[in-house]
C-alpha cells in the first residue's frame, strides 16, 4: 500500500508558482511545516490526484481550492494516510513533516496522525462520550493518565476552539446536545487537544449555518499561533477571507486532479497567472 | 520540527512534550495489544467457521445419498428391524405433512399478520402499543410453549386429537408475531411524502393504504412471509407434542394426525439403529436445501425489486 | 438513531423491537370504513389469541400447582408413579439446567462473535464481506434441529470415544473432569447452543457494527488511536444498544431451544450441576417427557415448566425492552 517513489530531493527545490508580486509579502518566506513532492493518488490504479508538489507553510493557513472532482479531499487525506484504510488506495510521490517523510520515514501512523489533526466535514463527535471525554480522546488514545493534564489540555484547547465559556459548566454532558457550530468546534478542540503541527480540515463549514461558518473562520485565524492549517473548502470566500496561501487543483482530461496555481493567497485571488484560474474565481465553471 | 515552539503557550508546549513522551512510551504496548486483537479476531472467526463449516460437512456427505434418491420422496417409511437394517422407506408422509400443516397455518396466519402488521403501522393508539409490546415478547418466546398451547386448546378442549390441524395452529400462532413485525416494520418504511401524495390527492385515507402505501411495502411483507415459513418449517419443537406422528400413511387433512420432516427427523435421531439414525441427516439436508433456497430467493426478488423502484 | 437504521432482510424481524422507526399516524378524525373495521377486528382476534394462549397454559398446569405446591418450584426430583403412592415434580434442575446451558453458550458465542463480526468489518476484504454475510444469515435459519442431530451423532461420540478419556488420562483429569464421560453433558449442550446461536449473534452484531459511521472511525484514527483502540473505545461503545439486542436475542433462542438440548443434554433431573454431567433444561425436558406423560399428572407438571418458561421469557424480555429505552434515553440527550 506504501509507495518507493521518492521525488526531487534537497531543500531548496522551488515550486512552481508565478512571480512574486513585491508588494506582498509572500507568506511562504518562513519555515515550512509540510512538504509535498510528486503526490499522486491512485485507486485500483485509476488516478484521482496528480503529481501535486507544493510546500505548506508553518504557522499559516493553506486552502486547497477546485471544482468538485478536484481531488481536494483525496489529496488532504493522503496526508495523515487515511487512504491506508482503502484497499487498493497508493499515494505516490513524497510527503514530509518537517524532515520527515510520512509514507517512508518509519515514523508509526498512530504517532503521525496524533501529529496531523483532522476536522471533517459534519461534526463528528463520539456520540457515547461527554463534551469533556471527547476532548481528551486523543490524549487517553495516546497514554496521558494524567487528572491534572488531561484537565488542563482540555481547558486549553477549549479555550483555544472558543468554546470554552459556553460549556464550562456542563463538560459531563453528552455531546449530542451541542448545537452543530459547536460540536464542529469540538470536534477542533479534540484536534487540538493533542497538540499537533499541523490541522487538516476538510470543508469543516460545510454543514453549518453562515454564523458558525464565520465563527470558525474567525478561529483559524487565531489558531495560527498554534498549529499549521491545511484547509479544503469549496467556497471561493472562505479561502480568501481566511487563508494564506492557495492551492487551486482542477481535474484533468482523464478524471485525475491536477495543480493548477499555488500560491500567496492575496496574489492569487488578485493576480492569477493562469487563466484557468482567473476562470474559476470568477465563477465560470464548477 | 515545523511548529517552533516560541509561538506556543508555555502550557501548551508542557502538554504536547508529556503527550509525545507518553504516546512514545506507550506506542510498544499499544501496537502490541492492537496486533494481538487483530491476530484474535482473526482466531474468532476461525473458531467460529470450523464448527458451522463441520455441520455442512456432515450433512452434505451423509445427507446427500438420500436427497439425490427418488424413492426417498416417495415412499413410505419403514420400521428397520433387527434382521433388516437398510430397508428405511422414505418420507413421502412428513413431506406430504409438512406441506400440508405449513399450508393450513399460512392460510390463517398471513392475512391476520400482515393485517395486525398495518394496524399497528398505522395506529399509534394505546391498544397498538400493547400489542406491539406483546408482540415483541412473542417473538422471542420459546416455541415449546405454541406446541403446549396448541395441545391444550385444539388437541383437548375442542377435542380434535393429535393432529395436523393442531401442528398447524402451533406453527400458526408462531409464525404471526414474526409476520406482524415484518409487515409494520415495512409499512413503516414507506416513505411519508408517499402517504401524504396521495392523501393530497384526495384519496381516502384507506385507499391510500391499499394503492400507495402497500404496494410499496410489499418487498418487505413478502419476505417476511418466506421468512416466516422458513423458520416454522424447520421447527420441531411445536410440532412434536401435538400432530401424532403417523409412519404408515400419508395424511394431510386437518382432523388426521400427522408426520412432519422435523418430527421425523427427530424420531430418526433417537432411534436405536444406526441406519435410521443416519437418514436423520438426510431429511436435514432436505430441509436446510429448501430453507436456503426460500431464503436466497427472497432476497434476490426483494432486491431485483428494489432495482426496478430506483 | 445512527446504530439502527440499517435494516436487513433477514435481521428486520428479529431486532424488531430494538429498531423501529419514528411512528407516523395517519390523519386523525378519519371516518371508519371497511378497510379500517377489518384492521380492528384482525387485531381483536389477534388479542383474544394471545389471552387464549397465555390463560390456556396457565389454566393447565393448575392442577400441578395445587398437588405440589412450593415443591414444584424449588423441588428436585421428577418422581411420576401409577398412582398409589403421591407423584413428585420438581423443576429446580430444569431451571438450572437452563440457565447453566444458556450462559455458557452466550458466553462462548458472545466472545467469539464479537471477534468473528469486528472480523468482517474490519479485517476481511469488502469483496468477501458480502458473501461472508449472506451466508452468516443464511447459516441464522438453519433449523435448531439440525445442530441437534450434529451433536448427538457427531460431537457427542466424539466425547465418549476420543475427547473424554483423553481428558480423563490426564494427571488428575479423573477427580476434576470424572463426573460422566457418557458423551452427552451440559457443557456439551452449551456448546451446541453456542454454535447454534452464532450466526443469529453476528448476522445482527455484524450489521450494527458496519452502521458505525466511517467519520467517527476516521476521527478516532486521525488522533492518533491504533486499530483496536478505535474499535474497542469508539466502535463497540457506539453500537453497544443494536449489540446488546443481538445478545438478548440470542440468549433467547439458547434458553428456549427445545430439540438440540433435548438431544445432547442427556435428559438427567440430577442435583449435578458439573458442566460434564449430564442434565436437562425446561424447554427440552418437556419434550422429552411428553411421550410418556400422556394422560397422567404429569401433563400439568409438564405445563407447569411451561409456565416457569413463559415467566423466563416475559421478564427476560421486558428487562431488554426497559434496558434498551434506557440506553436509548441517555444517548440521546
Amino acid at each position: 500500500m506504501t509507495d518507493t517513489q521518492s521525488g526531487p530531493m534537497g531543500a531548496g527545490v522551488s515550486i512552481a508558482h508565478g512571480m512574486v508580486d513585491p508588494e506582498v509579502e509572500d507568506p511562504r518566506l518562513g519555515p515550512t511545516a509540510m512538504s509535498l513532492r510528486d503526490v499522486s493518488v491512485t485507486f485500483n490504479g485509476r488516478t484521482a490526484v496528480r503529481d501535486v508538489t507544493f510546500d505548506v507553510p508553518a504557522n499559516k493557513v493553506t486552502a486547497l481550492i477546485g471544482p468538485s472532482g478536484s481531488g481536494k479531499t483525496t489529496l488532504l487525506r493522503s496526508l495523515n494516510r487515511l487512504h491506508d484504510l482503502t484497499k487498493g488506495a497508493r499515494v505516490s510521490g513524497q510527503i514530509l513533516l518537517g524532515d520527515t517523510d510520512i509514507y517512508n520515514g518509519g515514523i508509526p501512523t498512530t504517532v503521525l496522525r496524533s501529529r496531523i489533526g483532522m476536522v471533517f466535514q459534519r461534526p463528528n463527535p463520539f456520540p457515547t462520550m461527554s463534551i469533556y471525554d471527547n476532548v481528551v480522546s486523543g490524549l487517553r488514545f495516546n497514554g496521558v493518565k494524567k487528572k491534572a493534564i488531561l484537565d488542563e489540555a482540555a481547558e486549553s484547547a477549549l479555550n483555544a476552539a472558543a468554546l470554552f465559556d459556553e460549556i464550562k459548566d456542563r463538560m459531563k454532558a453528552h455531546a449530542s446536545t451541542l448545537s452543530g457550530g459547536q460540536q464542529q468546534r469540538l470536534c477542533i478542540a479534540r484536534a487540538l487537544a493533542v497538540e499537533p503541527e499541523v490541522l487538516l480540515m476538510d470543508e469543516p463549514t460545510s454543514a453549518l449555518d453562515p454564523i458558525s461558518t464565520k465563527k470558525i473562520e474567525e478561529l483559524m485565524v487565531d489558531l495560527k499561533k498554534r498549529v499549521t492549517i491545511i484547509i479544503v473548502t469549496h467556497n471561493m470566500q472562505q479561502a480568501a477571507r481566511a487563508s494564506d496561501v492557495t492551492a487551486f487543483l482542477l481535474m484533468g482530461e482523464d478524471g485525475a486532479g491536477e495543480q493548477i496555481e499555488v500560491d500567496a493567497t492575496l496574489k492569487l485571488f488578485s493576480q492569477p497567472s493562469d487563466p484557468r484560474t482567473l476562470d474559476y474565481i470568477q465563477g465560470r465553471f464548477g | 520540527m515545523s511548529a517552533s515552539p516560541d509561538l506556543l503557550d508555555p502550557v501548551d508546549t508542557l502538554i504536547r512534550d508529556h503527550l509525545r513522551e507518553r504516546a512514545q512510551a506507550t506506542l510498544k504496548r499499544r501496537q502490541f495489544v492492537s496486533g494481538l486483537m487483530t491476530f484474535l479476531c482473526w482466531t474468532a472467526i476461525a473458531i467460529a467457521a470450523v464448527p458451522l463449516i463441520m455441520i455442512l460437512f456432515e450433512l452434505f456427505k451423509k445427507g446427500l445419498p438420500y436427497v439425490t434418491s427418488w424413492a426417498f420422496y416417495t415412499q413410505l417409511p419403514q420400521q428397520p428391524t433387527l434382521f433388516d437394517q437398510s430397508h428405511l422407506g422414505g418420507i413421502s408422509n412428513s413431506l406430504i405433512g409438512s406441506l400440508a400443516i405449513i399450508g393450513y397455518s399460512c392460510l390463517v396466519a398471513v392475512p391476520l399478520g400482515i393485517g395486525i402488521g398495518i394496524y399497528m403501522a398505522e395506529n399509534d393508539t394505546k391498544p397498538a402499543q400493547i400489542m406491539r409490546t406483546v408482540i415483541a415478547t412473542m417473538v422471542g418466546a420459546p416455541s415449546i410453549l405454541m406446541g403446549l398451547f396448541a395441545f391444550g386448546f385444539i388437541v383437548e378442549q375442542l377435542h380434535v386429537g393429535f393432529s395436523i390441524l393442531a401442528g398447524s395452529f402451533a406453527l400458526g400462532v408462531m409464525m404471526l408475531p414474526v409476520l406482524a413485525s415484518a409487515t409494520e416494520l415495512a409499512v413503516r418504511n414507506v416513505p411519508p411524502t408517499l402517504r401524504e401524495a396521495g392523501l393530497a390527492l384526495g384519496a381516502k385515507p384507506s385507499t391510500t393504504s391499499l394503492k400507495i402505501v402497500l404496494p410499496a411495502a410489499i418487498t418487505g411483507i413478502v419476505t417476511g412471509c418466506i421468512l416466516a415459513i422458513s423458520r416454522a418449517v424447520g421447527e420441531t419443537a411445536p410440532v412434536l407434542l401435538v400432530i401424532g406422528g403417523t409412519v404408515s400413511a400419508i395424511t394431510y387433512l386437518p382432523s388426521q394426525p400427522g408426520n412432519a420432516l422435523p418430527y421425523q427427523i427427530y424420531q430418526d435421531v433417537i432411534s436405536n439403529y444406526d441406519s435410521q439414525k443416519n437418514q436423520s441427516w438426510g431429511i436435514a439436508l432436505f430441509l436446510v436445501i429448501v430453507i436456503f433456497i426460500l431464503s436466497l430467493s427472497a432476497r434476490i426478488w426483494a432486491a431485483r425489486k428494489q432495482k426496478v423502484r430506483r | 438513531m445512527a446504530d439502527t437504521s440499517t435494516k436487513s432482510v433477514t435481521a428486520s424481524a428479529e431486532h424488531y423491537a430494538t429498531t423501529l422507526p419514528e411512528g407516523r399516524n395517519r390523519p386523525s378524525g378519519s371516518v371508519r370504513g371497511p378497510y379500517e373495521w377489518t384492521l380492528i377486528a384482525l387485531s381483536v382476534i389477534f388479542g383474544l389469541v394471545s389471552f387464549w394462549f397465555v390463560g390456556t397454559i396457565l389454566f393447565k398446569s393448575i392442577p400441578a400447582f395445587k398437588q405440589q405446591g412450593f415443591y414444584l418450584l424449588v423441588g428436585n426430583a421428577w418422581n411420576p408413579t401409577d398412582g398409589t403412592t403421591p407423584s413428585q415434580y420438581g423443576a429446580l434442575s430444569m431451571i438450572i439446567g437452563t440457565v447453566e446451558t444458556s450462559l455458557i453458550a452466550i458466553v462462548l458465542a458472545g466472545v467469539v462473535g464479537m471477534g468473528t463480526s469486528l472480523a468482517i468489518n474490519f479485517l476481511l476484504p469488502a469483496r468477501l464481506r458480502t458473501f461472508v454475510a449472506t451466508i452468516v444469515e443464511l447459516l441464522a435459519a438453519v433449523p435448531s434441529v439440525v445442530y441437534g442431530i450434529w451433536g448427538v451423532l457427531v460431537l457427542a461420540p466424539w466425547v465418549a470415544s476420543t475427547f473424554g478419556p483423553w481428558l480423563t488420562a490426564l494427571p488428575g483429569g479423573a477427580t476434576i473432569f470424572g463426573v460422566s464421560l457418557a458423551g452427552k453433558s451440559l457443557l456439551l449442550a452449551g456448546i451446541v447452543l453456542a454454535v447454534m446461536i452464532l450466526p443469529t449473534f453476528v448476522a445482527i452484531s455484524r450489521e450494527v457494527i458496519g452502521a458505525v459511521p466511517a467519520e467517527l472511525i476516521e476521527a478516532s484514527l486521525s488522533l492518533g488511536a491504533t486499530r483496536w483502540q478505535t474499535l474497542w473505545r469508539t466502535v463497540i461503545p457506539t453500537s453497544r444498544i443494536g449489540l446488546f439486542g443481538a445478545t438478548t436475542l440470542a440468549l433467547g433462542r439458547a434458553f428456549g431451544e427445545t430439540i438440540a438440548v433435548a438431544l445432547v443434554a442427556g435428559g438427567v433431573v440430577q442435583m449435578n450441576f458439573h458442566p460434564l454431567a449430564q442434565g436437562t433444561s425446561l424447554a427440552s425436558f418437556i419434550a422429552g417427557q411428553w411421550g410418556e406423560a400422556e394422560g397422567s399428572d404429569q401433563v400439568p407438571a409438564l405445563y407447569a415448566l411451561g409456565v416457569f418458561l413463559m415467566l423466563f421469557s416475559l421478564a427476560f424480555s421486558l428487562i431488554a425492552n426497559r434496558l434498551v429505552a434506557k440506553q436509548r434515553k441517555a444517548a440521546a440527550l
